[in-house]
Formats: C-alpha cells, sequence, structure tokens
C-alpha cells in the first residue's frame, strides 16, 4: 500500500496542503516544451546563464543548466571558469570567437 | 535537502494517531505504520532525505509533501506577523446600551451591570452616534455587527430602538449587510419588544442557567428573589415567533461544572435552538477552579463530545455551542496570530460612549481607547493590547495549541494575573486539553464520514 493512503487529510486545511503539492506538480509541467522528445524545462534567461536556462541538446549533459555544461566542458578541457560566463545561445553567439580561452583572453569581454 | 520539522503534535488513537501541524492546523489521520516511521525520524532535528533508506524515505516524503518535513531554516516562527490594529476597519461594535441590571447575578463581572461605576442609561442620540460610528469607520467591511448588550439591554429600548434604526439605515445606505445581536436576562420581554426584535431579525441570546433552583442560585433579582419563573413565564414568546436562532448562554460557577448535561438537556427541552456554557470568570478566588474542578468540566465537555458523536451518526448536530464553533474552526482549520478581535474591528462603547477593546474590559479605566467625541486613540489601543498580551507570545512558542488560541482571553487573562494574583499560564493546560477534546472529537467524525454534517459546520463558519 502507498504511504500516503496511510495519511489521510482530514480538515480543508489538510485537503488544501494536498492539494497545493498536487499543484506543484502542475506548475513544473506547463514549464516543459511540449513536442519535445527531451521534455525540457523552460524558463528565461538575462545576458548572462544564472543556471536556470537548460541545455536543449541531446548531448552530455543532457537536461543540465547551461552554467553546468560550461563547466562540465571547461573542466574537461583548458577554459575552465569559476563564474557566470556570457550566454552564448541567444544573446551573444560570437561569445566563443571573442574569447576562445576565458583564462587568456577574459579581458577582451566587453558585453554590456 | 536537509529537511527540519514544522512544530507538529501527535494525538494517539487505539489505531494509529492524529497528526495536527501546529502553525497551519491541518489535521491528518495516520495509521501505525506511519506513525511508528514519525517516531523514529521526528527526534531528529534535522534530516537528510537522500540519506534515508527506502521505506521510511517514502513515508518521510510524503510528510514533506504535506509540508511537515520542510528545508531547514524554513520552519514558521511563533510569533507571526502582525498587523497593526489600526489598519483593521472596524467589524463588530457592543454597545453597552444599559449599565445597569435588574438582577444580581452571582458571577457578574459588571458589578451588578454598572462595570464599577454608576447605573447609567445611553442616551439616544449617543446610541445614534455610536451606530454611525461603526458604518462610517467599517472600511471595506460588508457585513457589519452590532451587538446590544448591558447590564440589561432592555432596560433602555428607546437606545436599542435607535441604534438599530440608525445602523441599518447608514449600513443599507452603503451596500453592507449588517447583522444586530442582543444578549438579555429575558425578564423584561413583552410583546412589543418582542415585535421589534422579530422585525429586525435581532438574534437573540437568553442568559439562563438551568433547571429553577440552579437557575435561581446564580441569578436572582436585587431583594434576592430567584428569576426563573419571571423568565420562563416570557420565554415562550421569544422562542415561538423568532426568525433566527434563539441561543440560551449558561454561566455555570466551578461548583456547579457536573451539572452541564443536566443544564444543556433542560434548556434544549424548554426550546432553546442551541445552548453555550461558559465557566464564570474568576472575578474573585472563590470563582477560581481548582484542578480537580477543572477535571470535573472537561469530563462532561468529553461526555457532550460523546454525545455529539452518536447524534452526528444519525446526521444530526448536537446544538452545544462550545462543540460547534469549535469544530467548525478544525474543520476550516483555521488559524489566529491574535487572541481575538479585542481592538482589531471589535470595539465596546460603554453608556458614557467611552470606547474600549471588548465589552468584558468596559470600565477597566487603564484599558480604555477613546471616545465618541474624539474617536480610537491608535495609541491608546496598541497600548492596552501590550499591557493585555505582554510576555504572551514567549509561553506560546512552545505550545501546540497557540494558533487555535493565541494567548487567550484578554479579561480572563487580566483577572488571574492582575487581580488575583496568579502566574500567567495557569489556564493553558484547561485550554488545552479543551481544545483535543476537540480534534479528537473531529477526527471521529471524519473517519465516520460525517462529511455532510460537517459541511454544514463550514457554512456557519464562512458566513
Amino acid at each position: 500500500m502507498d504511504a500516503k493512503q496511510k495519511i489521510q487529510a482530514l480538515n480543508k486545511k489538510a485537503e488544501a496542503v494536498e492539494a497545493l503539492t498536487k499543484g506543484e506538480d502542475q506548475a513544473v509541467k506547463a514549464l516543459l516544451e511540449s513536442g519535445t522528445e527531451l521534455q525540457m524545462p523552460v524558463g528565461c534567461t538575462t545576458i548572462f546563464d544564472t543556471g536556470w536556462e537548460t541545455n536543449p541538446r541531446a548531448t552530455h549533459p543532457v537536461g543540465n543548466c547551461q552554467a553546468s555544461v560550461r563547466d562540465f566542458m571547461g573542466c574537461a578541457g583548458d577554459c575552465w571558469w569559476p563564474a557566470q560566463t556570457p550566454d552564448g545561445l541567444t544573446n551573444n553567439p560570437d561569445y566563443h570567437q571573442v574569447c576562445s580561452n576565458m583564462a587568456r583572453d577574459w579581458r577582451t569581454i566587453k558585453y554590456d | 535537502m536537509v529537511h527540519e520539522w514544522a512544530d507538529h503534535q501527535v494525538f494517539n488513537l487505539d489505531d494509529g494517531a492524529i497528526l495536527y501541524d501546529v502553525d497551519l492546523a491541518s489535521l491528518f489521520r495516520i495509521d501505525a505504520s506511519i506513525q511508528a516511521v514519525l517516531q523514529r525520524w521526528s527526534c531528529q532535528p534535522r534530516v537528510d532525505l537522500n540519506e534515508v533508506a527506502p521505506p521510511d524515505r517514502a513515508v518521510l516524503e510524503d510528510l514533506r509533501d504535506l509540508r511537515l518535513l520542510v528545508p531547514a531554516g524554513s520552519a514558521k516562527v511563533w510569533p507571526p506577523l502582525r498587523c497593526d490594529p489600526t489598519e483593521i476597519p472596524l467589524s463588530t461594535m457592543v454597545l453597552e446600551v444599559a449599565q445597569d441590571c435588574n438582577l444580581r447575578c452571582t458571577y457578574c463581572y459588571a458589578a451588578g451591570g454598572a462595570y464599577g461605576g454608576p447605573a447609567r442609561l445611553l442616551d439616544v442620540e449617543t446610541a445614534r452616534r455610536a451606530a454611525r460610528y461603526l458604518v462610517e469607520k467599517s472600511g471595506d467591511n460588508q457585513a457589519l455587527t452590532l451587538v446590544l448588550f448591558g447590564g440589561e439591554p432592555l432596560l433602555n429600548m428607546p437606545a436599542v430602538k435607535a441604534a438599530v434604526e440608525e445602523a441599518e439605515e447608514k449600513a443599507a445606505a452603503l451596500g453592507k449587510k449588517l447583522l444586530v445581536s442582543l444578549t438579555t436576562n429575558g425578564t423584561l420581554l413583552d410583546a412589543e419588544i418582542l415585535g421589534f426584535l422579530r422585525q429586525h431579525r435581532v438574534v437573540v441570546s437568553v442568559s439562563l442557567d438551568g433547571p429553577a433552583e440552579l437557575h435561581d442560585a446564580n441569578r436572582p433579582d436585587a431583594a434576592g428573589r430567584g428569576s426563573y419563573s419571571r423568565i420562563l413565564a416570557r420565554l415562550g414568546g421569544l422562542l415561538e415567533n423568532s426568525n433566527a436562532a434563539v441561543a440560551a448562554r449558561v454561566t455555570l460557577t466551578p461548583a456547579q461544572w457536573s451539572r452541564c448535561e443536566e443544564v444543556f438537556d433542560h434548556l434544549i427541552g424548554l426550546g432553546f435552538h442551541e445552548v453555550g456554557i461558559a465557566p464564570a470568570s474568576p472575578i474573585s478566588k472563590n470563582l477560581l477552579p481548582d484542578i480537580q474542578q477543572e477535571q470535573v468540566l472537561l469530563e462532561s465537555l468529553a461526555s457532550m463530545a460523546r454525545r455529539f458523536s452518536r447524534l452526528a451518526k444519525e446526521g444530526r448536530i448536537l446544538p452545544f455551542s462550545n462543540l460547534v464553533e469549535l469544530l467548525s474552526r478544525l474543520h476550516m482549520g483555521q488559524t489566529k496570530a491574535i487572541a481575538c478581535g479585542a481592538g482589531y474591528g471589535y470595539l465596546a462603547v460603554d453608556a458614557g460612549g467611552e470606547f474600549y477593546p471588548c465589552h468584558r474590559l468596559a470600565g477597566e479605566k487603564g484599558f480604555a481607547v477613546g471616545t465618541l467625541a474624539t474617536g480610537v486613540d491608535a495609541d491608546r489601543v496598541r497600548s492596552s493590547l501590550a499591557q493585555l498580551t505582554t510576555g504572551k507570545d514567549k509561553m506560546c512558542q512552545s505550545c501546540w495549541a497557540r494558533s487555535l488560541c493565541a494567548g487567550g482571553c484578554h479579561y480572563e487573562n487580566h483577572l488571574r494575573e492582575n487581580t488575583l494574583g496568579i502566574p500567567p499560564g495557569s489556564s493553558c493546560d484547561f485550554i488545552r486539553r479543551w481544545l483535543q477534546i476537540g480534534i479528537e472529537l473531529y477526527a471521529e467524525l471524519r473517519h465516520a464520514g460525517a462529511d455532510g454534517l460537517l459541511a454544514k459546520l463550514e457554512k456557519r463558519n464562512t458566513c
């Protein structure tokens, strides 16, 4: 028997708390891009990756936030950068040309 | 993620337990297996769900979903945020239309109705002015309540009529609903008064303490004669012709607490629609109960709860106000950040037009909060409430009943602490045990499938 069935909400407040949990599931679903194979949560981003925007490509690490993607890739190569980097997906697509090696070229970043 | 326990209380049953979230007032019934998991883990100040083995983990995750386990550092703290009383518009005014009474009840906190001063009646113009004040200061409140109180309010029908008519007119002009209620000793009811009460749909409560000998011992007139037979002779007209439920309001002294059920049955037998029983306020040491007397009252109330449960199986509500009120609050899961409305939308106006946070504090000059002439004095409201509640938050912090009680009746606390010199908290244990009776009854009703009956309580609470 599922544990939940062994916990019975008695009063209206308990039912409201239960409903709140169900509501949370729906809120996350609402953020899923429909029709995509990966069912990625979509969010918003500003100039810099905040860790919220996710890797939409079927490349590893699948579904991680972009900051994590960058760290992961960066750690594997020679360009690890332990801070926010400009968002190269939408706002600054030429970031890699301007700054191909973060440790060396970071002074060249002139984004607003 | 690391979680901590939301403050909760477990009430054991034969086959499981009731789980109560102290700050949300949510009630769950859990079986023995869940209770065992709870016992294993609730002694841990912090729980890292990732480190809990599967069978227990699933249960703890469910409890997390139900907000009984919350992210570490996010558990609610007492006291909760509170509004400034001056930001709350008026919703209820208690008007002391007569600070005089034709009875001399033994337990009267208003000293024969006069509240410690000379006997006096509210004049008609002040009554109208007070009624206007209620409506004018009601802000966005759409439902207002005017309570006609005393002493004995029927000693001053001109002021009763003036206040009701003025409040009705002014409320109607703003499209607001007005409920008028009146508490009387019933000795002065006559056909004309009954006609007025009926015409204005006044909700009437009659103070009556039960069978003749008990009532007469408590409620003699100024000459020492009992009042029971006089009231009974006038009661028929009220009960038969009223277009609103008529409640009997009973006050019993500690020595009489074993007779609750008998009193209830007697008054329902007389035709009252509802009966509420209040312990007499300890205006003097001889009305202060000892532990045995409190135990007797709790047993009487528990017995009433069993009767409530039996009758609920037939789909009927036992019209015992104390339980009906408590059950309806538990049903909704209502919580309180403050003990009552005194100073927060609730205002008492005495026969001289002076303001007090509540009717029971009327005449206690140290708690006066303004006058009809000058309006509510915000600083006085704050200082009066501060005087009445200082130190309570700290005590409530460790109490599971805090969001149901929030410190208890200001006046009862004032009597016990300031008049009788008893340390704060002397009624807490009684209050907790009474609330537990209500919680256990509620769980039993819900478990027995009395949902239709509980929905009626919901209606009562929201109207």
